[in-house]
């Protein structure tokens, strides 16, 4: 040790010299690199098990909707050279019926449970089932409220409910999981279906090609549809998902994506941090570095030494964070995993994330020092000898005065500007963090203000599905005339299909509305809603529109419905519940698909019943039933509403927390900054009191500065959260559904930030306070 | 006989809020190998400055420096830095020893900064040469438990370090009390002994006694230069 390099003795030593503002700042480098490595983590373990789980399944390629299905055309589908494997399995619309209410479920019959060559399942409990009985999802299981050995009673179509047995738990990676989409998903055999008198046939396929196109996969479904058709089949409809991706992969990418963007902006706020250290220590040291560049230190030599020590500083930092970031990825990439109804459990974390969080663990100080340590090295050797003191005094040329403003606040705010350089790295530090607080604030308030206008058209309180279509004017009859219910109206809702170049396009819902309607006129983003004498045409929502630019208003569509094709005219656009759906006159609808029959009813409740709609609907419901009309199912547009709210809202809590996360941030920024200034200024300090002044008024001094930084960061954060308010609406929007900016921050961000504000620059000043007290006048004055 | 610090019609000027101030101005100036140079004057007279300039710290505005056979003036930064720690040893008046590190390490880092010798090597001429200024008992201390005559033969012997030819010193007594301050100037002499020539910035008479040649300044001028009998 006694041999060792002088050099990188002193490195080690100012680091324990600088304990306090060393932890500080290795304290922030780590929260900003746990919370960026988490999701990184997070990123790559749903990835690995992404590969590992989704992919390993052999997931289908595309899926054709059949009026009738044999042997002999799966057989020959599966002769195509670009088909790897085909299979047909029926599939079916059912309700779980239990005492506290109805559940939707999806029955589905596969040909084999044991296919190994496409859509892998598995048997996670139990065994597969016979005959009048059910193997459910796992996902969906806690849903159905039933376990392996219960019974549960299930209705499809007009049937009774019929009674099947839970004998086994199965696992289907394909499927987005139950719970999210309030769906039951069971597994049955297709004499199960056949029992219960329901069930579509559908053809389901995979590719050869390991990474194939979508167009790809479209042109042999074009192959598949041939074969059936020239064996006398029809094909209603044609899926093709995005190939090799999960059905939330892409929303999860972009919902990482979003969140690291930030993650790294976080980050960049804690470089600053460490910024703010070296420039700090640099200051401190000027003259050390003046006597070793006297001695013979080149500006490289000295650089390579500052540099390290921003690098040692990385180096704890990483060794902080890499476990931490590990420990909160863990559990996130399981509820991501949850989302996507795979387990993460049994995937590592690769160990490319870890070597990138430890590169940029030490990089990110190195790189963000980089320019303050050279600068501080070329710095003139006589200049840093001849400033006084262990710290240099700035110079101080001209002085700003303000008619009115008593001279100790006058010296703050001179005092404030004294140091630009730092000031401007404090200042965007705070700033960076109140503009993520304040950006969340916006994105909050445009989410609910997104979901206001969504349901802004909608005056129903509830909506009733029936289980049979029924005449809509006896429906709306019925309804109106049960107790409570202001208005009704009776809705068709129809499955259509929008073919494309002779092929089916994808599925989406036509929903039939009498014009006007008293309980749907929504805000128009384009063109107009439905009037009277309005015949075959439509107005899209913006899903819609965005997944078909034939529902732009002005466009010409052919629709399919019922498997009666007939030309549509789009006229107007709204924004929709982020679904593809199309609104038509009621008429004009039952007409084209030669059926009258409605199966939805929407409802709005006397005023004095809204906070009561639950007992409403049952009383309204009941009333159908006595009549013979069987409700399937019934949502009340309030949950509806919370729901969404609630699962949009998930994303802003984040930036919300991440905002904070800035804010502590910033916070040990403004405290490493006016512990520096009192540390510079301790000469100034003791003539003050050596003048007389009182404890108060320095402290005032003190406080008046820190409170003069908060304020310029509070109005600085307010001008950048415009940029991020914009940024943050375009992922959003990227990732859920087009929000509007908000442009004019928030008025309730604004005064919480400015809360914050004051908070953290009266806490960040009495740690200097207290120094700047404790420093003897004499001691001051020698220094 | 050649001279080994050769300044012809040196001027430094230092831009100030009041406007240029100029600290050095037509400074014509020939020093000889192995003599002790004392520079005189009052405060503000350009003393520092000069030494600066001699010492490849400071850049003269104009004129030329050759020190050693460099023209310091058409060095580089870097270059500089390399000259200093290969030919010049600087006492400052008030020792500049780094805190954090020992006397011993504080002697060393000039030769870890020239790259000279490895750590074993660097160690036992830091001894050595502390053991030549008599506080061989002190090497493992930190600066701060030192007495200013102590910390200051430190700095000297962190000046001697690379065995420089030129040795520059500022005020070194300014911050010694008596006893002190006569033992550093008997130093100096020694120093000048061996071979090395010493230019030593100064008030103290004790200095002047010692100094073969004495160059006077005002107002950053030369105002007699003289070798001393």
């Amino acid at each position: 040790m006694r041999t060792a390099s002088p050099r990188w003795l002193k490195v080690a030593r100012d680091v324990s010299l600088h304990q306090g503002r060393t932890l500080l700042a290795v304290l922030a480098l780590a929260t900003g690199l746990a919370g960026a490595g988490a999701l990184l983590d997070t990123w790559s373990l749903v990835r690995v098990a992404t590969s590992g789980t989704y992919l390993a399944s052999l997931p289908v390629s595309a899926t054709l909707r059949v009026d009738r299905l044999d042997d002999a055309v799966l057989a020959e589908i599966r002769a195509l050279p670009r088909v790897a494997a085909a299979h047909g399995r029926r599939i079916a619309s059912a309700l779980l019926v239990a005492e506290t209410g109805e559940t939707s479920a999806l029955l589905l019959a596969p040909d084999t449970f044991d296919a190994a060559d496409m859509a892998r399942l598995a048997l996670t409990a139990g065994r597969w089932p016979r005959d009048g009985e059910v193997a459910i999802e796992g996902s969906s299981l806690e849903l159905s409220g039933a376990s392996v050995g219960e019974r549960i009673r299930v209705r499809s179509g007009a049937r009774e409910a019929s009674p099947l047995e839970v004998v086994g738990v199965a696992h289907d990676v394909s499927v987005a999981p139950g719970w999210m989409d309030h769906v039951v998903y069971g597994f049955v055999t297709a004499g199960t279906l056949e029992r219960l008198g329901a069930g579509t046939r559908e053809i389901q396929f995979r590719v050869r090609d390991d990474a194939p196109t979508r167009e790809g996969v479209r042109a042999v479904a074009e192959e598949v549809r041939d074969i059936v058709e020239h064996r006398g089949g029809r094909v209603l409809a044609v899926t093709v998902p995005v190939p090799n991706q999960h059905v939330h992969a892409a929303q999860m990418d972009s919902l990482l994506m979003t969140q690291g963007a930030f993650a790294l902006l976080a980050l960049c706020a804690c470089a600053l941090l460490v910024v703010n250290l070296m420039a700090a220590l640099l200051a401190g040291q000027s003259r050390e570095i003046a006597v070793m560049k006297a001695l013979g230190a080149s500006p490289r030599q000295l650089l390579a030494m500052y540099l390290a020590f921003a690098a040692a500083l990385g180096l704890a930092a990483t060794t902080i964070a890499l476990p931490l970031a590990a420990l909160v990825a863990r559990p996130y990439a399981a509820l991501k995993g949850q989302m996507l109804n795979f387990p993460v459990d049994g995937f590592a974390i690769p160990a490319w994330a870890f070597g990138l969080q430890a590169s940029a663990g030490v990089l990110v100080p190195v790189l963000a020092t980089a320019f303050t340590v050279w600068r501080a090295c070329r710095s003139s050797v006589a200049q840093s000898l001849r400033d006084g003191g262990a710290v240099a005094e700035r110079l101080v040329t001209r002085r700003v005065a303000i008619p009115g403003v008593g001279r100790p606040l006058m010296l703050s705010l001179n005092n404030a500007f004294r140091r630009r350089g730092r000031l401007a790295l404090t200042l965007a530090t705070l700033a960076a963090g109140g503009a993520v607080f304040v950006a969340a604030h916006n994105l909050r308030a445009s989410v609910v203000e997104s979901v206001d206008a969504m349901f802004a058209g909608l005056r129903s309180d509830f909506l009733l599905r029936m289980a049979q279509p029924q005449p809509p004017a006896r429906l709306e009859a019925l309804v109106r005339a049960a107790e409570g219910i202001a208005a009704a109206e009776a809705w068709i809702g129809a499955g259509a299909n929008a073919p494309r170049g002779g092929a089916p396009g994808e599925n989406f819902t036509v929903l039939g509305l009498p014009v006007p309607s008293a309980l749907m006129s929504p805000p128009i983003v384009a063109g107009r809603w439905l009037v009277p004498g309005d015949e075959r045409v439509l107005v899209a929502t913006r899903a819609l529109a965005l997944d078909d630019a034939r529902f732009e208003p002005g466009g010409e569509v052919t629709l399919v419905l019922n498997g009666i094709e007939a030309s549509w005219k789009v006229v107007g656009l709204i924004e929709g519940l982020g679904q593809p759906i199309a609104y038509a006159p009621r008429e004009a609808l039952a007409r084209a698909r030669g059926e009258a029959g409605a199966t939805l009813v929407a409802a709005a409740v006397i005023p004095a019943d809204r906070g009561h709609s639950l007992g409403t609907i049952l009383r309204t419901r009941a009333a159908l039933e006595a009549e013979g009309l069987r409700v399937a199912t019934s949502a009340l547009a309030s949950e509806v509403r919370r729901a969404l709210e609630d699962h949009l809202l998930l994303v802003v809590q984040f930036l919300g927390a991440l905002g904070w996360v800035m804010l502590a941030v910033g916070a040990m920024g403004l405290a490493s900054t006016l512990g520096l200034a009192v540390l510079e200024r301790t000469r100034e300090i003791g003539v003050m009191r050596a003048i007389g002044a009182p404890h108060g008024a320095i402290v005032g001094m003190l406080q008046a500065e820190s409170l003069v930084i908060g304020l310029i960061a509070w109005a600085m954060a307010l001008a950048a959260s415009v940029p991020a308010s914009v940024a943050l609406g375009h992922a959003f929007g990227a990732v859920m559904f087009p929000i509007p900016m908000h442009l004019a921050p928030d008025l309730e961000g604004s005064l919480q930030w400015l809360g914050a504000v004051v908070f953290i620059s009266v806490a960040a000043c009495a740690g200097p306070s207290l120094r700047a007290l404790r420093i003897p006048a004499a001691r001051a004055l020698a220094a | 006989m050649q001279a080994l610090i050769s300044l012809r019609g040196i001027r430094k000027e230092y831009p100030t809020p009041a406007g240029r101030y100029l600290a050095l101005d037509a400074i014509d100036l020939e020093i000889p190998a192995g003599e002790l140079v004392a520079l005189v004057g009052r405060s503000g007279s350009g003393k520092s400055t000069l030494l600066n300039v001699l010492g490849g710290i400071d850049r003269p505005s104009g004129g030329e420096a050759v020190v050693g056979g460099e023209a310091l003036h058409s060095l580089s930064e870097s270059g500089l830095s390399r000259w200093r720690g290969r030919s010049v040893g600087i006492v400052f008046q008030f020792f500049q020893l780094l805190p954090s590190l020992t006397a011993a390490e504080n002697v060393m880092l000039p030769m870890d900064f020239a790259g000279r010798g490895s750590g074993t090597e660097r160690r036992a001429r830091a001894l050595a040469l502390l053991a030549e200024l008599g506080i061989a008992d002190q090497a493992d201390k930190l600066p701060a438990t030192l007495s200013g005559g102590q910390q200051q033969r430190v700095a000297v012997a962190r000046a001697l370090a690379n065995d420089p030819p030129i040795v520059l010193a500022d005020e070194p007594t300014g911050n010694l009390d008596s006893r002190s301050a006569r033992d550093l100037i008997a130093l100096l002499g020694a120093v000048v002994r061996e071979g090395r020539t010493v230019i030593v910035a100064t008030h103290d008479r004790a200095a002047l006694a010692h100094a073969s040649r004495t160059v006077s300044l005002t107002d950053g001028r030369i105002e007699t230069a003289r070798a001393n009998g």
